[in-house]
């Protein structure tokens, strides 16, 4: 088996490392990863908030898989349809190439855009949470950073953990954030914040809130920060529902509120439950974001119910989670990621297509803790191995026949192997001495690492920095 | 190895210190199905992520002991549950995200062994395939 793996994230790494932990060695395996990013582990690096590093131990493992000599890493590599902006040194790879090179093909390529709300196109006052996330892990397609000296009222529309992340970078003391892993160029912008107020929109109730227990409290016991109380009417579980054990925690954390008093504190924050966005007037001196009151219907969907007074905003960040790029091969517009079964892709016709396969993000949708995608990749890099095991003893499994059935050789396509020797390619080895590069740096500035951009990293590879 | 200031101690092979056989605590590992995977020997403050490393159990630990994941869920026994400290808020967010979460499940990183534990039974809840099978993912 000789397997190309799209994308470097935590499902990429975790389905590798099942596969070369379980896989027979008589099946000459070979794993080639590529990612459009230069730096791997997805959003590890790129994801995930500075202030909680412990999530990031599990990038030591994802070592402990590049150490295996049957694994390599291409960075720099963008697969199929041309990328984004924010890409231009990255080399282009045809799909193709992988089919006349691989046997087997994982997308793990995720879920990288962000959806978005039908009532709020993006304008200097509506930014995706993504691009704010981008910005403060300094991802290679990360927009200016944001005038927030200028400021003072933020709404986040959604409630899921990454509306909660942004919250709590927006209100943390700055000071706090100093000895993480967050660029000097953020910190200094977080410095000069004005931001007050961040008003977190749910079109639910407490019940259906989508962040969980831990990122609640975090938010609930950030110093100098109080939050708005609640109505107690609120909380209460309706006659006839049983609150799952979440809920349950999640209600109680709900009604004690913030560790600060509401109104002993310059920067506060407030849970708008059963409110949706409806547009965002831009026409006075200050933005008005539009809000209608929802109600559930007998589904549990969030339905209009009469308008709510407009809410006078500085900047509006919708945080609705995220959909795969259309322009990926086997996507489904109706599900906004991969068309999958068991972990095996789907062609057009619904058949699984031999070979191929997807995980993660890519194939479930943007959902789940880094545990859900552990389970998942091991569950597919499983169906994997079974398949190859019943297709060297019957049929194989799928029908389309996509991929090469016996590569010639152990390299990657020419035109990457030509990009690494011209070192316009990252391989893990170059990403380690970076990493390592980084990690110094920062410590000489009393924090966990400094982040380098591509330019950076590029020269401190070419020895020029 | 590269520790940052704020991580918290990883846990890896070499952490842990082997008793002479026959003396320590000894925990039985059992996998979902309940057959037994391993018995093993432990030391008092041993934790259970700790000690299934050490003896190449395939109990995950994600964030390596800091309480940040819920890859180290194991299930106790009624009897063992009861004689361990409660777990505090932190474990519990994280047990909120936990696969097939029960009454007596524990984070192992958070189970320290005392010898009232001699003879205790984890059961390593492994919920990959069942994935699939639901064919409804874990919204957390």
């Amino acid at each position: 088996m000789k397997l190309a793996i799209v994308g470097g994230g935590p499902s990429a790494f975790y389905v590798a490392s099942r596969l070369l932990s379980r896989m027979p060695d008589a099946q000459r395996l070979r794993v080639h990863m590529f990612d459009r990013l230069w730096a791997p582990h997805g959003l590890v690096r790129y994801g995930v908030a500075p202030d909680h590093p412990e999530v990031k131990n599990c990038t030591h493992k994802f070592d402990q898989v590049a150490e295996d000599p049957r694994f390599r890493f291409f960075g720099n590599v963008n697969v199929g349809a041309r990328s984004p902006d924010g890409f231009p040194h990255v080399l282009q790879l045809p799909l193709a190439d992988l089919h006349a090179h691989y046997s087997h093909l994982l997308f793990a390529s995720g879920c990288t855009l962000p959806a978005l709300h039908s009532a709020l196109s993006e304008s200097p006052w509506c930014m995706p949470a993504l691009g704010f996330v981008h910005w403060y892990t300094q991802h290679p397609a990360a927009p200016p950073p944001l005038p927030l000296h200028t400021l003072d009222h933020v709404s986040l529309i959604g409630n899921g953990n990454v509306a909660l992340d942004v919250a709590r970078i927006l209100l943390c003391p700055p000071a706090l954030l100093e000895k993480y892993d967050v660029p000097q160029s953020v910190l200094d912008v977080l410095a000069r914040s004005t931001v007050r107020h961040v008003s977190i929109i749910a079109r639910r109730g407490p019940l259906h809130a989508a962040f969980t227990a831990k990122e609640l409290r975090e938010l609930i016991n950030l110093p100098d920060v109080a939050m708005a109380p609640l109505d107690p009417a609120l909380l209460a579980v309706p006659p006839g529902v049983t609150a799952s054990r979440q809920q349950t925690r999640i209600l109680q954390l709900l009604a004690q509120g913030s560790r600060a008093a509401h109104s002993s504190t310059r920067k506060t924050w407030s849970l708008e439950f059963f409110k949706t966005p409806t547009g965002l007037d831009t026409a006075g001196p200050a933005p008005r974001l539009l809000l209608a009151h929802t109600a559930l219907d007998a589904q549990q969907r969030a339905v209009p119910a009469g308008p709510a007074p407009p809410l006078p905003t500085s900047l509006v960040i919708p945080s609705l989670g995220f959909r795969a790029e259309p322009a990926a091969p086997f996507f489904d517009p109706a599900l906004g990621h991969l068309r999958t079964s068991a972990g095996r892709v789907l062609g057009a016709d619904g058949r699984a297509v031999r070979g191929v396969y997807a995980s993660g993000w890519a194939a479930m949708g943007a959902r789940g803790v880094l545990a859900a995608t552990m389970m998942d990749a091991y569950g597919v890099a499983d169906q994997i191995a079974a398949d190859a095991v019943a297709g060297s003893e019957g049929p194989p499994v799928g029908v389309e026949q996509v991929m090469n059935p016996a590569p010639a050789d152990d390299q990657p396509p020419p035109l990457v192997h030509d990009a690494c020797a011209a070192g316009r390619v990252v391989q893990y080895a170059d990403w380690k001495r970076v990493d390592a590069e980084e990690v110094r740096r920062g410590a000489a500035l009393g924090k966990e690492r400094e982040r380098m951009r591509w330019e950076e990293a590029e020269a401190f590879l070419r020895g020029n920095a | 190895m590269t520790r940052n200031i704020h991580s918290s101690p990883s846990v890896r092979h070499g952490d842990i210190t082997r008793p002479e056989p026959g003396t320590g605590i000894k925990i039985h590992f059992k996998d979902a199905k309940g057959a037994l995977v391993k018995t093993i020997e432990a030391n008092e403050g041993d934790d259970l992520l700790s000690i299934a490393h050490e003896h190449d159990i395939d109990l995950e630990g994600a964030c390596e002991g800091s309480v940040a994941c819920s890859t180290c869920h194991v299930i106790l026994t009624p009897e063992y549950y009861d004689l361990l400290p409660e777990p505090d808020d932190d474990e519990n967010d994280m047990l909120d995200m936990a696969f097939a979460l029960t009454d007596t499940s524990r984070l192992g990183c958070q189970v320290k062994l005392t010898r009232a534990l001699d003879g205790m039974t984890a059961t390593l809840p492994s919920a990959t395939r069942n994935m699939f099978v639901d064919g409804k993912k874990s919204t957390h």
